[in-house]
């Protein structure tokens, strides 16, 4: 490969490695170099874990909330599914019209099941719960309706199918009002929205603080190494084969900090699970909270990986070529 | 092998460190360049191995003229040149013969490869015993030996140095000088710059003079 001396690349007792060789070697230098920066990293545990750390806690954050995002929209989703539609019957039904009724949506293919809840027994109910026993035996009559709870079968759930049924419903002659408790949910969209944005934002923000931080890292580590630099520069050596330690020890920062951002989002979601799972006793629901499952996992690690090589591989284009010989 | 054609270099700053400077040193040659300090030697072997581009004129090596070399292609340009520093600009934490190798492994040979050049280049200037020491451990004589063995591993056709001598006393500097003789006895190009006239006295060997950045006598020095 001279430029100068064409003869150079003849002759036994000259530069003759062959096309493959070089191939080969190219390689398995790339190994070597990865191997000597991993070593590198080793020699100064602490300052290589401190690095490490803050790329694998600033991605924690993000992680932390997605995780938190994407339970809120799952558990938004089971309560869209158990969409229940309240059939307020007309007062004036005699008990038979309200059997009827009742038995005749049953039987409707839309309708999965219908809970009658009888209005003596609402009286009673509210009677012993809300404390105002009293007030309402004042009450000449029963001011509840008869109320019938609609669950429409499985394919009706969504939102679209349920506001349909639920016309339907109030076309009903027995029906006095119907109503489907939709607004909380598309409430709940919006926040849950709000807060993708502001992740989205968030996110972004600490990746870029996580390349600025491994790049100022990687510049002060090009500056130390500035003698070894000038002399690899003289023996011939090429900027790509210059920045390739710093590159790899980019690449060792994003693929620990990516295991720490993996510990550490665990160790959060554990650490909230508990009080998760007391909430949703007292909701008797049997909501457990998700961590993040394989995939995403190997998206965070793909992430800090390609935050730490983005990182290093700013420095050491800006850094590597201005050090010249003096 | 190097030919300089009315060479000039200005500093950024207006300190003008060459002008006008012609020679034209023969492939195989041994030459001296000396001069006071900041008479331009630094500045004239930078020239060659590209650590400086010229202001004016041209720098040719083996007829190939620098000025068409970009920066891309500066790196093999000084794989072809071997160069030695005063300060030998050794890796003082790495060993001898990670040191040595490094200009091959550079160029993409194995280690085991590696391994078989320096301890060639290292028995040449007699330093085969040091190969496992660090730089530190060793004399300042040995010290530039090593920075010469690096120089020659990749058996470049053309040796710059850098006062070589500078640290040593006469009778090591004489050793080293004898070192450039037998690269040169096997065709190697070499150039010397060196403030130390009395060494040069002692061979009778081309010596470029510069003066203030003037080439002042190119010839035999005459004693």
């Amino acid at each position: 490969m001279s430029l100068l001396f064409r003869s150079r690349q003849q002759g036994a007792s000259q530069v003759n490695i062959s096309k493959l060789q070089r191939f080969v070697m190219f390689w398995v230098h790339n190994v070597q170099q990865a191997l000597a920066s991993l070593g590198e990293l080793l020699r100064y545990p602490l300052a290589s874990m401190m690095t490490m750390a803050v790329l694998g806690l600033s991605l924690t954050l993000p992680a932390t909330l997605y995780v938190v995002v994407k339970n809120t929209e799952s558990l938004g989703a089971d309560w869209q599914n158990a969409a229940e539609i309240t059939l307020f019957l007309r007062k004036d039904l005699t008990q038979q019209e309200v059997d009827t009724v009742h038995k005749r949506l049953s039987l409707s293919s839309a309708i999965e099941s219908v809970r009658w809840i009888d209005k003596q027994q609402a009286l009673s109910e509210f009677k012993e719960q809300s404390g105002f026993g009293d007030a309402l035996a004042a009450l000449q009559q029963n001011p509840l309706p008869d109320v019938l709870i609609v669950t429409p079968v499985a394919a009706q759930r969504s939102a679209a199918a349920a506001r349909q049924l639920l016309s339907q419903l109030q076309q009903e002659r027995e029906v006095a009002e119907a109503r489907l408790d939709l607004d909380w949910l598309t409430r709940l969209e919006a926040i849950l929205a709000v807060i993708r944005h502001g992740l989205s934002a968030l996110a972004l923000l600490l990746c870029v603080a996580v390349v600025l931080i491994v790049g100022n890292t990687i510049r002060l580590n090009i500056n130390s190494k500035r003698d070894e630099i000038m002399v690899m520069k003289l023996v011939g050596a090429t900027d790509a084969y210059i920045q390739r330690p710093f590159l790899y020890t980019g690449i060792w920062y994003g693929l620990v900090g990516g295991v720490i951002a993996w510990v550490a989002t665990a160790l959060i979601i554990w650490w909230i699970s508990g009080t998760v799972a007391h909430v949703s006793e007292l909701y008797q629901s049997q909501f457990r909270i998700e961590g993040l499952n394989f995939s995403e996992m190997m998206v965070l690690w793909l992430v800090a990986i390609g935050l730490g090589l983005l990182g290093s591989y700013l420095a050491v284009r800006k850094h590597v070529r201005t050090i010249e010989m003096t | 092998m190097i030919k300089f054609e009315q060479v000039s270099k200005t500093y950024p700053g207006g300190f003008q460190a060459l002008n006008n400077v012609s020679f034209h040193l023969e492939p195989g040659e041994m030459a001296f360049l000396t001069g006071h300090s900041g008479a331009g030697k630094s500045t004239l072997l930078k020239l060659i191995s590209i650590l400086e581009r010229p202001s004016a004129g041209r720098v040719l090596i083996n007829g190939h003229d620098l000025k068409r070399i970009s920066a891309r292609q500066v790196p093999y340009v000084r794989r072809d040149i071997g160069m030695i520093f005063q300060d030998h600009r050794l890796l003082m934490d790495k060993t001898v013969l990670d040191n040595v190798a490094l200009p091959l492994l550079i160029e993409g040979y194995s280690m085991a490869e590696a391994k078989k050049r320096v301890h060639a280049a290292l028995e040449k200037v007699g330093l085969l015993d040091k190969v496992r020491h660090y730089p530190y451990m060793l004399s300042g004589g040995e010290q530039q030996r090593v920075g010469i063995a690096r120089a020659v591993v990749n058996k470049p056709p053309l040796l710059l140095a850098d006062e070589p001598t500078g640290n040593l006393d006469p009778k090591l500097s004489m050793d080293i000088i004898r070192l450039f003789e037998e690269f040169n006895r096997v065709g190697v190009s070499v150039l010397i710059a060196t403030h130390d006239l009395g060494l040069i006295a002692r061979l009778r060997y081309r010596t470029l003079t510069l003066r203030d950045g003037r080439m002042i006598n190119d010839g035999l020095q005459e004693n």
